[in-house]
């Protein structure tokens, strides 16, 4: 038989319904997932504080004549690049890559790793010179340094410093005059 | 079921008003856990540092003509700074350098940049 008592307790049913179904919502969405498509906030902080060091390695030092005899005052970052071997007329990848007293590695991991306190970070990094090869026409590129093999499971960020080097690259149809080559970091946090 | 009373609207009132603002408040909470996500996002996605190396070795590389290396060979760097950009990053790089010419003392270089997102052009000037 259709009555019109408890119309309250209805209402009262709808609500709480909605506020339970609301709430299981709200939970459920706030729960936050960590996958590496989340990861832009920490990606940002590391490529600020890459490019930033490898602009500090790029700035010629206050005074200095530098090695290059072409420019009075060349940047380390230029230098290191400048001091790459010299195998068959053309700059090769650097022996000493995993060296820790590689030039490059002092440096930069000095600048990435510096943080308040007194524990130092722990980054990894692989840089190589990118370079334009005239003779075949194509780009290559030659390890600089790494404090870490990529294994292919990391989430690295890629860091550039173009750099003017003074050393013939391979495929070079000049040997005495500088050329612009891309220095490039896999910067990553593990 | 018992009879419907209406002695405690007041109660039930309130009652909704406080779960209601309680919601609203989880809300706000929930949409803290993004906080930082887009804005990282725009600074990722934005070339500002590329821009500012390819200017940086643009302009470093047209002063290094004449007097350490031939406007030939200025060409070369040009080459290289062009393709590599646009091989390694993406990019679209183009420059062109106008020379001093009597009475003009200054070298313009016109700079253009563009990695199908963001454009950029400039037209530089030395002293």
């Amino acid at each position: 038989m259709v009555n019109d008592r408890g119309q309250l307790y209805t209402i009262e049913g709808i609500a709480a319904s909605m506020i339970m179904l609301f709430t299981t919502f709200l939970v459920l969405n706030a729960t936050t997932v960590y996958t590496p498509g989340d990861s832009h906030i920490s990606d940002m902080q590391l490529e600020q504080i890459g490019t930033d060091s490898l602009r500090m390695m790029n700035m010629q030092e206050n005074g200095s004549a530098g090695t290059n005899p072409l420019i009075a005052g060349t940047s380390p970052l230029q230098d290191m690049v400048d001091n790459l071997p010299v195998v068959n007329g053309a700059i090769a990848p650097a022996p000493d890559a995993f060296d820790p007293t590689n030039a490059f590695n002092v440096t930069f991991t000095n600048y990435v790793d510096n943080k308040t306190g007194s524990e130092t970070d722990n980054l990894h990094y692989t840089a190589s010179v990118t370079y334009y090869d005239i003779a075949n026409k194509t780009t290559g590129s030659l390890l600089l340094s790494a404090n870490r093999n990529l294994s292919g499971v990391e989430h690295p960020v890629r860091v550039t410093e173009w750099v003017i080097a003074y050393r013939p690259v391979p495929g070079d149809v000049t040997l005495t005059e500088p050329r612009v080559v891309l220095v490039e970091v896999l910067l990553w946090r593990d | 079921m018992a009879r419907l009373s209406d002695d405690a609207q007041w109660i039930v009132m309130m009652g909704f008003v406080v779960s209601f603002s309680f919601f609203f408040l989880a809300m706000i909470l929930n949409q803290s856990t993004v906080v930082g996500q887009t804005s990282a996002e725009s600074v990722l996605d934005f070339p500002k540092n590329d821009i500012r190396d390819v200017r940086s070795v643009i302009i470093q590389s047209t002063s290094l003509v004449p007097v350490n290396i031939t406007a030939a060979h200025g060409l070369i760097l040009q080459n290289d700074i062009e393709t590599i950009s646009l091989m390694r990053k993406n990019a679209i790089v183009t420059y062109s350098v106008e020379w001093p010419a009597p009475p003009v003392t200054e070298t313009f270089v016109n700079i253009h940049y563009n990695n199908g997102v963001t454009a950029y052009n400039e037209t530089w000037q030395s002293l």
